[in-house]
């Protein structure tokens, strides 16, 4: 009857070892936490102080600062930035259907810069209710609303009958970043001198000014954008085979790309808000993973989490040790690791009609 | 229990790609669609699919399509698009799994496995699909959509398959392949609907069969009550012939001697 027989042949399976993976990123997330209390500008290890509790000593004033006040806070910051980007990076590649989709390269990342400075310099001309309302959370949410806005409007230019055109996808971020780019410009004109600082700290792209205000602000956005990521797995997997058939397979695709969207603004968001622009951690971590363990998001995406914090965590150290005492701004660490990375991904990918 | 549009009007801009067509698939038949390229074939497909804004009515199983719910339509019918293009390197058994519905008949770890021997590809099981060939890659989307309504009838409701041009990067081995695994499944009580460019094997595989010219119902039937040398010639406005050599009596089509 049918044309060609076939043998069954047991497959091996990728899910296993995704589920492997999820294990040891966790464990390497670990890792990654303490060399980031372990190593810093003083000469507090977290090997001595775990030394002294065991021996039912006291912390020192300054060891408690620096272990609470500095490092902790720090690397609570790096491990939400780096989920962050990573996981917006992976749910954007997955909605544009594209690898190399990134909030940092297409212009999200500028709209909620532009969001960030907006609220830094025109904050105080809110009403004062409407300040004490939002305090600490109105960088934050107008990084998120900047971000947003900037996601949308780069799916609306570049997708059309649910499909993304790279070339337009990366000029219209080109035209987005350089708008946002100006508005900022002016932004710096009219700004006074602390506002000034602000801006000028802000704009390093650093962990550097991590506190525990900071932390508390971007920590609620990033977390729910998270939680969200994680409804949108087979949604995604679907999405790969194009929007008619993923509509097809029974998934709501207006309203998963809604919330993809309303994801990666909010990861984007916050982590622009308190870290300034990090770049190449939301294309680097999917990619490797995607090698490591296939392109299915249910296991890409909590994986992206881990990984993306992992590696910004290392990165925050490399920054610290390199040339201390001083301190390099992360962003041009994960530049370096990742412009590469990128570069190779872009020549493998050279020969096909689809880049 | 059937497939039922009725009036079926679709617009691209100010074009009126379908005038008012009107279509009635039974379950346990193979209905196709043939007509020559731009008759609204496709278009036909996707309104009865929901894939475009159409006026007129849908029915499948006596629900009109336009309320239900995209999770509640992929549990009844599933869809095979003409070209897929995969954005991420999935091997094939992850694409066929894509397919399977939760709850549903096909929610069986082996089923994937089986919908590919079906299509003759289950040593292809672990390869990435990029890496296919376009026959190959079309014979993977029938597996992917056949694990997602693997059983012809459940509870007692039809399920359906709507094919759009199923056999169109083939070669004639797979072709006979393809409509066979498609009339059994009409055999079993599924009903399907495909979009058809070869006559003849449409002729061999299919139970009734609607003509579509200009966006318009020609003709609606048995193969051999529609495959006249009148109604073929007109609809693709070429000199066809008809013929029906015994034994088997199915309809033949030939073009006539081309034009002088």
């Amino acid at each position: 009857m049918a044309v060609i027989t076939d043998s069954f042949i047991p497959p091996r399976d990728r899910v296993a070892r995704a589920r492997a993976l999820h294990g040891l990123l966790a464990a390497a997330l670990l890792v990654a936490c303490a060399l980031s209390l372990q190593i810093g500008a003083t000469d507090v290890r977290l090997t001595t102080l775990l030394a002294k509790l065991a021996q039912g000593q006291d912390l020192s004033q300054m060891e408690r600062v620096v272990l609470f006040d500095i490092r902790l806070p720090r690397l609570a910051m790096g491990a939400l930035v780096g989920a962050a980007l990573a996981v917006s990076g992976a749910v954007m590649q997955g909605l544009f259907r594209n690898p190399l989709a990134d909030p940092g390269i297409v212009g999200v990342g500028a709209g909620a810069g532009l969001g960030a400075i907006l609220a830094i310099v025109l904050g105080g001309l809110l009403p004062l209710s409407l300040a004490g309302l939002v305090g600490p959370y109105l960088v934050p949410i107008a990084a998120f609303l900047g971000g947003w806005g900037g996601t949308l409007l780069l799916y609306k230019v570049a997708t059309r009958h649910g499909r993304t055109s790279v070339a337009t996808m990366l000029l219209a971020g080109i035209a987005l970043a350089a708008l946002a780019g100006a508005l900022s410009g002016v932004m710096v004109y009219i700004a006074d001198d602390n506002q000034l600082r602000d801006l000028t700290f802000w704009g390093l792209g650093s962990l550097a000014g991590a506190s525990w205000a900071k932390v508390l602000a971007a920590g609620p956005l990033v977390m729910l954008a998270l939680a969200a990521s994680l409804t949108l797995g087979r949604g995604l997997n679907g999405l790969a085979l194009g929007e008619a058939t993923a509509a097809h397979i029974g998934i709501d695709v207006q309203r998963m790309k809604s919330i993809a969207i309303l994801t990666v603004a909010g990861a984007t968001g916050a982590a622009v808000a308190v870290a300034g622009g990090i770049g190449f951690i939301g294309i680097v971590v999917p990619h490797l993973l995607r090698l490591a363990s296939g392109p299915d998001h249910r296991t890409l995406l909590p994986n992206a989490a881990l990984l993306g914090a992992t590696l910004l965590i290392l990165a925050d150290v490399i920054a610290r040790v390199v040339i201390a005492p001083a301190e390099l701004p992360i962003g041009i660490v994960t530049a370096v690791l990742g412009a590469p990375v990128f570069l190779w991904i872009l020549l493998k990918r050279r020969g096909m009609v689809d880049l | 229990m059937s497939l039922i549009a009725e009036d079926i009007r679709v617009f691209y801009g100010r074009r009126e790609a379908l005038r008012g067509v009107s279509l009635r698939a039974e379950p346990g038949e193979f209905t196709a669609i043939v007509g020559p390229n731009g008759s609204g074939k496709s278009t036909l497909l996707g309104a009865l699919t929901a894939s475009l804004p159409y006026a007129g009515r849908v029915t499948l199983n006596g629900r009109e399509i336009d309320g239900l719910q995209p999770w509640e339509l992929s549990s009844e019918r599933a869809v095979l698009p003409q070209a897929s293009r995969l954005a991420f390197p999935f091997t094939v058994l992850e694409v066929v799994r894509l397919g399977v519905q939760a709850g549903t008949a096909g929610d069986r770890p082996e089923v994937p496995m089986q919908a590919l021997a079906r299509v003759g590809l289950a040593h292809y099981a672990e390869r990435t699909f990029q890496e296919l060939s376009g026959g190959e890659a079309q014979r993977v989307m029938l597996a992917r959509v056949l694990a997602q309504v693997w059983s012809p009838i459940e509870d007692g409701r039809p399920r359906w398959l709507l094919l759009d041009e199923p056999v169109s990067s083939l070669d004639i081995a797979h072709q006979l392949q393809v409509m066979e695994i498609a009339r059994d499944f009409a055999r079993a009580g599924g009903g399907v609907i495909a979009v058809m460019h070869d006559l003849n094997l449409t002729a061999m595989f299919a139970d009734r069969v609607a003509v579509l010219a200009e966006g318009q119902r020609l003709a609606f039937g048995t193969p051999r009550e529609v495959f006249s040398d009148g109604i073929l010639s007109r609809a693709y406005g070429c000199d066809l012939r008809v013929s029906a050599p015994p034994p088997v009596g199915t309809p033949y089509i030939l073009p006539h001697a081309a034009t002088a």
